[in-house]
């Protein structure tokens, strides 16, 4: 049930393409999917599922097959192109790297459903750009080349770029690909305060299932004949999440929030320890493939101690008390107790 | 949010400005330049006072009105036209090494121009081959152009690469061109004089009533560039972006396409094909200015296309002495040195997407 009208919200919709032969290539039918002012939506599914399609649909890119989009409350066939660019803003994966392209003026690019036919930037227009590119952060790379900046400061700009536009939905296709680690948190947390900041409607797919759980309002998961969509915690304890990678050997870790790989057990171990040398040396023999029960008649117990900083690991085997320095030297002694001869044919 | 403080409302900045101000100088010598050079020696100060006042030696006033001065308001026009045209086909193509000659726009306005004097002419009016008014050359030509010019646009939708598309307008180019040698195989001795004359048009051969033609013809093409700015800057984004800014982008690129044709076309009417004038000046352009924003790309373009065709036209005359260079040549060894430098550079990062 809705208790909130929804910006964006589709009925029965049917995506895809028509061939050159007039025959209709669907790529994905029966989506009812909505989203909420200020809601940072991420569209989660495996490779070629449609994701794409989806948003260069619902960002009025390509026609639906069949179906209604209604933006606002207005079908967005009945939307002129102009009047649809004002309320929905599109980036796309494909990086824009013209040479002697200044961030300025790509950011005022934004101001083209606004601007007179010569595009002409009024004292208001460049405030606006001015803003937007201050909310990106992006301030002294008024003047820097796109072609010149680094693969996240560009994305940054894109966005910049889409709130130049001033629109109520912005929709970014995979905005995380090919980013480092911290340049990923760094987009999605842009994204993430612009939602809440500005009551934008920000929807992105992405591959970053784990930034997506912390920092997503909603999520659309794109199940190959199903979208799911809910609050990310919603899909983890209706466990939809496992869908995903049904095909897969993957495994989702309904405490752990977080897809695993599947460890065979090559045997069980005592254990006996606190806190985060505990915890993390916990860690480390499920890695290799140990089953940590507590401390009791097991053949082989591990004792973890902390005294004055200084951590000591100790392994019990029969009557033998051994010590070690590191967590990997106790790991590689292990698996060569521990060590199957696999067959290799 | 603090207000920003200082925007500047300008059209252009007080760099580009000043950049405007050298070129617009440097056009005026060369134009002065160009009307000084020919066979016969006139003294500067007769060419300013004749161009001033109308008057001076009566022999030196019809040399000057009658042939020097249409010659270099033509290598003017052609510049201008031409690098525009460059221009916008690399931004509608998205692609640095597109242009009227290298992609065949130049060779289609050739084939539209042969069909109507080889093809078409000798069917219907055989004897009266030279009363083919002007107005028909040069839309033959806007056809031919136009019609290459979409081929292109076909072809670059499926196909990305840049080398690829380059490889395909230097095939299309071939193809006019030997489908213009079977129409002068096949064509009667009159016709194909007058196809001949035609083809060794250059800039010195165009006559005052084409000369209106012609320019009537680049004041309406530099027109709707102008008028196109704002969609150039979209579609510089490629097709994805400029839709999503509520571009209409097949309108646009009809839009963009009939200034390019008008523009490539109605030179190559006149004048022949002349090569490398319209990928080599855009770049030109954008190294002097340092920016990707057609307002001042166009304007600058324009400035320094008219200033390369008249250097190219000076250089032709090879001061000194009596003989006249054809104006392809020297475009060609002036423009190539670009296009190596281009695809030197390419290696590194595509100027475009």
């Amino acid at each position: 049930m809705e208790y909130i009208k929804p910006v964006l919200l589709t009925k029965n919709l049917e995506i895809g393409f028509v061939l050159n032969n007039h025959k209709k290539k669907i790529v994905y039918s029966d989506i009812n999917i909505s989203a909420a002012k200020g809601e940072l939506v991420a569209i989660i599914g495996q490779n070629g599922v449609g994701k794409s399609t989806l948003l260069r649909t619902l960002a009025n890119l390509q026609k639906s097959l069949s179906g209604e989009i209604l933006i606002k409350g207005a079908e967005i066939n009945e939307l002129k192109r102009i009047e649809a660019a004002r309320i929905i803003s599109f980036v796309s994966t494909e990086p824009v790297r013209i040479a002697n392209l200044k961030v300025f003026d790509l950011v005022a690019l934004g101001r083209f459903p606004h601007t007179n036919w010569a595009g002409r930037l009024k004292q208001h227009d460049r405030k606006l750009v001015q803003g937007a590119i201050r909310l990106a952060g992006l301030e002294g790379f008024e003047q820097k080349s796109v072609a010149e900046i680094s693969d996240g400061e560009r994305q940054r700009v894109m966005i910049a770029r889409t709130l130049a536009q001033e629109t109520d939905i912005v929709i970014l296709d995979e905005p995380t690909a090919f980013l480092d680690l911290p340049g990923k948190y760094e987009i999605v947390r842009i994204l993430n305060d612009l939602a809440a900041n500005t009551g934008k409607t920000i929807i992105f797919s992405t591959h970053d299932l784990n930034i997506a759980m912390h920092r997503a309002d909603k999520i659309w998961l794109m199940l190959p004949h199903e979208i799911v969509s809910g609050a990310p915690e919603d899909l983890v304890l209706t466990d939809r999440f496992a869908d995903i990678f049904k095909d897969s050997e993957l495994q989702f870790d309904v405490h752990k929030g977080d897809f695993l790989l599947p460890v065979d057990f090559i045997g069980e171990i005592g254990f006996l320890g606190k806190g985060l040398a505990g915890l993390w040396t916990k860690k480390a023999l499920e890695r290799i493939g140990l089953r940590v029960v507590e401390a009791g008649k097991q053949k082989h117990i591990i004792t973890i101690n902390e005294k004055n900083g200084v951590i000591q690991l100790r392994l019990k085997t029969g009557d033998k008390k051994i010590e070690f320095d590191s967590i990997y030297q106790l790991s590689l002694f292990l698996k060569s107790i521990f060590s199957r001869q696999i067959p290799m044919h | 949010m603090t207000e920003p403080k200082n925007i500047q409302v300008r059209l252009f900045s007080r760099k580009h400005l000043l950049i405007f101000g050298v070129l617009l100088i440097a056009l005026v010598l060369l134009f002065l330049l160009d009307l000084f050079l020919g066979s016969v020696r006139i003294p500067f100060s007769e060419i300013v006072r004749i161009l001033l006042s109308g008057e001076g030696k009566e022999e030196w006033v019809t040399i000057i009105y009658k042939f020097r001065f249409p010659k270099a308001i033509t290598a003017l026009l052609a510049g201008m036209a031409l690098s525009v045209s460059g221009l916008q086909m690399q931004t509608v193509f998205r692609n640095p090494l597109a242009g009227p000659y290298v992609l065949g726009i130049s060779a289609g306005a050739s084939l539209g121009v042969a069909i109507l004097m080889l093809g078409f002419s000798s069917l219907i009016f055989t004897s009266n081959i030279l009363n083919i008014g002007n107005w028909a050359i040069v839309t033959a030509a806007w056809i031919g152009s136009g019609l290459i010019l979409f081929l292109i646009l076909m072809v670059s939708m499926r196909v990305r690469d840049i080398m690829t598309i380059l490889i395909l307008g230097i095939m299309f180019g071939s193809a006019t061109t030997a489908v213009v040698s079977i129409l002068q195989y096949f064509s009667h001795e009159t016709s194909l004089k007058a196809f001949v004359v035609w083809t060794m048009g250059s800039l010195g051969h165009v006559s005052r009533e084409q000369l209106q033609v012609l320019s009537f013809s680049v004041i309406v093409g530099l027109g709707i560039s102008f008028a196109s700015v704002k969609l150039l800057n979209a579609l510089l984004l490629g097709e994805t972006y400029a839709k999503s800014l509520g571009l209409n982008v097949k309108a646009s690129r009809i839009l963009i396409f009939v200034s390019t044709s008008i523009l490539a076309g109605s030179i190559t009417a006149f004048c022949g094909p002349i090569g490398f004038v319209g990928i080599a000046v855009p770049h030109i352009a954008r190294m002097i200015f340092n920016t990707a924003d057609h307002k001042i790309l166009l304007s600058g373009t324009l400035v320094l296309g008219g200033i390369l065709l008249l250097f190219s036209d000076i250089i032709a005359h090879v001061p000194g002495y009596d003989t006249i260079l054809p104006i392809n040549s020297v475009t060609a060894l002036v423009g190539i040195p670009v296009v190596v430098w281009i695809i030197v550079r390419n290696r590194k990062y595509s100027a475009f997407s």
